[in-house]
C-alpha cells in the first residue's frame, strides 16, 4: 500500500480551509488518497455546479419578493450543500474583499447579481474580476459611483479601489491619484439595474495618475491600477489571510504576488500552487486564526453531519456577528479577535449547545458511526472535531465526561458539547 | 397648551429652576485634577465604583421631523409652510415660552417641567447630506469629511474605558442584531443584546458546566492574552460570568411600569443594568420608522408616543432607583425634515434638528439658536450647532474621556 503523503490532521486542515469541513470518513478518505488527489477533487467540484432544486426555488422566491433573508438563507444552503466548497469559499472571500452591504442598497436582486459575479469569476483572472466589479451595479450604488460627474466628482469608488480593493492602505498612491482616478470614473452610472455610461457626464480632460499624464477612461485607469506594483502583493495578501495565516509578512505577499502574475492573475492557478506550499501545509497555518461565524457554523454542520436548516445556520452566524450581504463597512469584516466578545461568544455557545443537546439535528451515530462504543467515544469525537490532537487537559476532561454518561450515544453527545465550547475548537 | 399651563393660548414663562444638590462626579473632577492633585485618588476610585458616569444614546432612525417634535408655534413661517400637517398651538405640551412639544409628548413635557430635560435646537452636520445611510455614517463616526470610517464615536469611548478596565464590558447595544457603527471601537466591539432578556445562556447540565469551567481555567493567565487561544479562554470566562451576573440583574423588578413596547423594553433593561451595578458605561438603543414622506401625522404621533412612554418611564425609573445622577441620555436623529410639507401630507429629508438630553445633570431648558425658518437655503433650514460640539460636551465634560473628533467645536452648555 502506498504511504499516505499527508497525515490525517493535514488532510482535515485542507478540507476545512479550502472548503468548510468534512465528516470523519471523508477526512480518512482524503488522507488515504493523498494531497494531490484531494486537491484535484476539490477543484473539480465546481464545473457546472447546479444548486439543488430546493435551493433554486428559494432563490426564485427571494428575488420575486426582494426578501434578503431568503437570499441569505439560500447562500448558506449552497455552503452547507458542499457541492462546490472552493467556489463558495472564494465567493465569501470576495464578498469580504469587495464588501458591499444591502443595508445601504436595499436591492436584493443587485446583491444577488454581485454574489453570482463572485461565484462565476472569483476563481478566474483577477484583472477581469476587478473590471467587472467596477461596473457592478451594486458596487456603483454602494460607493456612489453613479453620483460621480464631471465637475462634481465623487471620489468614493476611486478611493476604495486603491485603499481596499487593489493596492492597500500603504500602496504608494497619493490623494491626488484618487482625485484623478475619480475623474476617469466620472459618467459611470446605473440605469434601472444595469451599468450605463453617461458620456456627457464623463470628464474628458487631461489627467495624471501615478505620475503619468494622458486623457484616459475609467477602464484605462483600472489598467493602470492593475499595473501598479502594489497590486499583486495586495491580492496575494487576501489569498494568504484567507487560506494560510492571519498576518502574512511583506516578503510572503511579495512572493505570492509574483506567483499570481506568473499565473496570468488566475486565482485558481495561484491556489493550485499555494495549497501545495509549506506556507499552507506547514505548522504556521494550522489552527492559526479564529473561526468566523459562517465558517464555524458550516464547519460544525459538515463535520458532524448535523441537519441544520440553512436559515437557522444563517441566523446563528448573524447573531455571532456575520450577516451575509451586510458587512459592517466597505472594509468588510475585520475578523480575528474582533469576532469575539461576550455577546458573540454566548451566541456561539447557545447555537452549539442547542444543536447538540436539543432537537434532532445532531445524531451521534450519524456523526461518529453506527459501531460507536463507549471505549472509542473520545477518540472519535477528537478525530472529528480536533484532528490535530487533544492536549492532556482536554483528553482527561472528555474521558471523565464520557465515563459518567449512561450510554455511548450520551457520552458522545456530552463530549461533543464540551469540545465545541472549548476555545481550542474556535481556532480554525 | 394642555399641560403645565393654565391658559392654552398663552404659555407662561419657564418655571424657576429648583435648587438641586451639587453633585461631584468622577468625570468633572478629573477635569480639575491639575488644580486639585489631592483629589486625584478619590476621582480614580469613583471611576471604578458604582456611580461612574453613564451615557445612554437613543437613535431615532429615518430622520425625525424636528419641527413637529419641538414646535416653533410662535413663528408665522411654521404655519405658512405647514398648512396641512402643522400642529395647532392649543394641542401642544409646554416646553418653554417659544416652543411646544408634540401632543404625543406629555411625559417629556413633565420631565422638562421637573428640570430633567434639556434640548439643543438645530443640531446638524456641517454640510447636509440627504442620504440616510451617509448622514448616519457622519453622526456615527463624527467625521463629516472623509466618507469611510469604521470606528464610531461611542466605540472610541468604549476603547478608552476598556484600556482603563481590561476585561470589563464598557458598552452594550440593546435591541437589533447588527452593531451600529457608532458603537464600533478600534479595539472593542461592544456586545449587542438582541432583546430585553439580556445575555441568555442555553442550559447545560451542572456537570458539563463544571467540566467546561475546568477547561477554560487550565492553564489560567490573567494578563493580556498573548495567543489567540488564551484570548478565547479569557473571553469565554468573561462571557459566562457576565451572563450569570446579567441574568440575576434582569430578574430584578422595576420600580415603575413601562409600556409594553420595544424601545421601552430595551430601556427597562438598561435601567436594570445601571441600577444593578452591572458596570457598563455606554448604552445604545434605537427606534426606527421616522422616514415620514407621506401621511405623516398618525405615524409620527405613534412613534413619538413610543418615545415618550419609553423615555419617561426610563427617567422615572432611574430616579426611583437612586441612580439618575450618574446617567445622561442623548436622543438624536440623522437629520430633520424640510420646513415645507410635501404634496403627500408628509415631509422630505431636511437637515438638522433638536436633540434631547435627559437627566438631573443637564441644564434644563432650550439651548442654542433655533434655525431661522424665514430664510431657508435651498428650501432647507441651516443647522445652528455642529453635532460634534454636542458630542464633545458628552465625551469630555460628562464622561471625562477624549473626544473622537479632533476639531475643537463648541456647543451651547447644556450640562450643569
Amino acid at each position: 500500500m502506498p504511504k499516505p503523503r499527508i497525515d490525517r490532521a493535514t488532510s482535515a486542515h485542507v478540507l476545512r480551509r479550502v472548503g468548510f469541513g468534512a465528516p470523519r470518513e471523508a477526512v480518512d478518505a482524503a488522507t488515504e488518497r493523498g494531497l494531490d488527489a484531494t486537491l484535484e477533487e476539490l477543484f473539480a467540484r465546481r464545473a457546472g455546479h447546479a444548486a439543488p432544486e430546493a435551493v433554486q426555488r428559494d432563490l426564485d422566491a427571494a428575488l420575486a419578493t426582494q426578501d434578503l433573508v431568503k437570499l441569505q438563507a439560500r447562500w448558506m444552503a449552497l455552503i452547507l450543500d458542499d457541492a462546490a466548497p472552493l467556489v463558495e469559499r472564494v465567493t465569501l472571500m470576495w464578498h469580504g474583499h469587495f464588501a458591499t452591504s444591502d443595508a445601504k442598497l436595499g436591492r436584493v436582486r443587485l446583491m444577488h447579481r454581485q454574489n453570482q459575479l463572485f461565484r462565476e469569476q472569483g476563481l478566474g483572472d483577477f484583472r477581469a474580476l476587478l473590471h467587472a466589479v467596477a461596473k457592478d451595479p451594486a458596487m456603483l450604488l454602494w460607493l456612489d459611483g453613479n453620483q460621480n460627474k464631471v465637475g462634481r466628482p465623487n471620489e468614493n469608488f476611486a478611493r476604495e479601489v486603491m485603499e481596499l480593493f487593489a493596492l492597500g492602505v500603504n500602496g504608494g498612491y497619493t490623494e491626488g491619484d484618487i482625485k484623478e482616478a475619480a475623474r476617469a470614473f466620472s459618467g459611470w452610472s446605473v440605469e434601472g439595474s444595469e451599468y450605463a455610461f453617461h458620456a456627457e457626464e464623463h470628464d474628458r480632460g487631461e489627467k495624471t495618475l501615478f505620475g503619468r499624464g494622458g486623457v484616459f477612461t475609467g477602464e484605462e485607469a483600472l489598467e493602470r491600477v492593475l499595473a501598479h506594483p502594489a497590486c499583486p502583493r495586495w491580492v496575494a495578501r487576501r489569498l494568504l489571510t484567507t487560506f494560510c495565516v492571519p498576518d502574512p509578512t511583506a516578503a510572503q505577499c511579495e512572493e505570492w504576488g509574483r506567483v499570481l502574475v506568473e499565473r496570468e492573475w488566475r486565482i485558481d492557478a495561484t491556489l493550485e500552487r499555494l495549497l501545495r506550499s509549506d506556507l499552507f501545509l506547514g505548522p504556521l497555518a494550522r489552527r492559526s486564526r479564529i473561526a468566523g461565524p459562517v465558517e464555524l457554523v458550516a464547519n460544525v454542520a459538515l463535520s458532524l453531519r448535523a441537519k441544520v436548516a440553512p436559515i437557522d445556520a444563517m441566523r446563528a452566524a448573524a447573531i455571532m456577528g456575520q450577516v451575509l450581504f451586510m458587512p459592517p463597512s466597505v472594509k468588510g469584516w475585520d475578523g480575528g479577535r474582533t469576532w469575539i466578545h461576550p455577546g458573540t461568544w454566548l451566541a456561539r455557545h447557545n447555537h452549539l449547545m442547542e444543536l447538540i443537546l436539543a432537537g434532532d439535528a445532531f445524531d451521534a451515530r450519524r456523526a461518529y458511526g453506527a459501531d460507536l462504543d463507549q471505549a472509542h467515544v473520545v477518540e472519535r469525537v477528537g478525530a472529528t472535531l480536533l484532528p490535530d490532537g487533544l492536549d492532556d487537559t482536554l483528553r482527561a476532561v472528555l474521558e471523565d465526561t464520557a465515563k459518567r454518561a449512561g450510554s455511548p450515544v450520551g457520552a458522545a453527545r456530552d463530549a461533543t458539547a464540551l469540545l465545541l465550547t472549548a476555545p481550542e475548537f474556535h481556532l480554525y | 397648551m394642555t399641560r403645565h399651563s393654565t391658559d392654552s393660548n398663552d404659555p407662561r414663562g419657564p418655571r424657576p429652576l429648583t435648587r438641586r444638590t451639587v453633585l461631584v462626579d468622577g468625570a468633572r473632577l478629573s477635569l480639575l485634577l491639575p488644580l486639585l492633585p489631592e483629589l486625584a485618588l478619590g476621582s480614580a476610585q469613583r471611576e471604578d465604583a458604582a456611580g461612574a458616569p453613564v451615557l445612554v444614546v437613543v437613535q431615532l432612525s429615518g430622520g425625525n421631523d424636528g419641527l413637529n417634535t419641538v414646535v416653533p408655534w410662535r413663528q408665522d413661517e411654521y404655519r405658512k409652510q405647514r398648512r396641512l400637517i402643522g400642529l395647532p398651538a392649543q394641542d401642544l405640551h409646554r416646553f418653554d415660552d417659544d416652543f411646544g412639544l408634540h401632543p404625543s409628548l406629555p411625559g417629556l413635557s413633565g420631565l422638562a417641567a421637573d428640570g430633567l430635560m434639556a434640548l439643543v435646537h438645530g443640531v446638524g452636520t456641517p454640510r447636509p447630506d440627504r442620504s440616510h445611510f451617509r448622514s448616519l455614517e457622519i453622526w456615527h463616526t463624527s467625521e463629516p469629511d472623509k466618507p469611510v470610517g469604521s470606528v464610531g464615536w461611542l466605540g472610541n469611548l468604549a476603547d478608552q474605558l476598556a484600556r482603563k478596565h481590561p476585561g470589563s464590558l464598557p458598552a452594550l447595544a440593546v435591541g437589533g442584531r447588527e452593531l451600529v457603527l457608532s458603537m464600533r471601537g478600534a479595539e472593542v466591539l461592544p456586545a449587542t443584546l438582541p432583546d430585553d432578556r439580556g445575555f441568555t445562556l442555553s442550559r447545560v447540565s451542572q456537570r458539563l458546566a463544571e467540566h467546561r469551567d475546568f477547561i477554560l481555567g487550565h492553564p489560567k493567565h490573567d494578563g493580556a492574552p498573548k495567543s489567540d487561544l488564551e484570548f478565547l479562554r479569557q473571553a469565554a470566562r468573561t462571557s459566562y460570568s457576565a451572563a450569570e451576573r446579567m441574568q440575576k440583574i434582569v430578574a430584578t423588578k422595576s420600580p415603575v411600569v413601562y409600556p409594553d413596547r420595544p424601545l421601552a423594553r430595551d430601556l427597562r433593561l438598561v435601567a436594570r443594568l445601571i441600577a444593578g451595578g452591572f458596570g457598563t458605561r455606554i448604552f445604545h438603543a434605537s427606534l426606527g420608522g421616522f422616514d415620514t414622506h407621506a401621511s405623516q401625522a398618525s405615524v409620527h404621533a405613534a412613534l413619538l408616543s413610543d418615545l415618550d412612554g419609553a423615555l419617561t418611564a426610563f427617567q422615572r425609573d432611574l430616579v426611583a432607583s437612586g441612580v439618575a445622577d450618574q446617567v445622561i441620555t442623548l436622543v438624536f436623529s440623522e437629520f430633520g425634515r424640510r420646513v415645507r410639507e410635501n404634496g403627500s401630507r408628509g415631509t422630505d429629508h431636511g437637515h438638522g434638528g433638536p436633540v434631547f438630553v435627559l437627566g438631573p445633570q443637564v441644564a434644563p431648558g432650550g439651548h442654542g439658536a433655533h434655525p431661522d425658518l424665514a430664510h431657508p437655503v435651498d428650501g432647507d433650514i441651516p443647522s445652528t450647532t455642529d453635532f460634534r460640539g454636542v458630542y464633545r460636551r458628552l465625551e469630555r465634560d460628562w464622561m471625562g474621556l477624549e473626544p473622537f473628533a479632533r476639531a475643537e467645536i463648541d456647543a451651547p452648555p447644556f450640562l450643569r
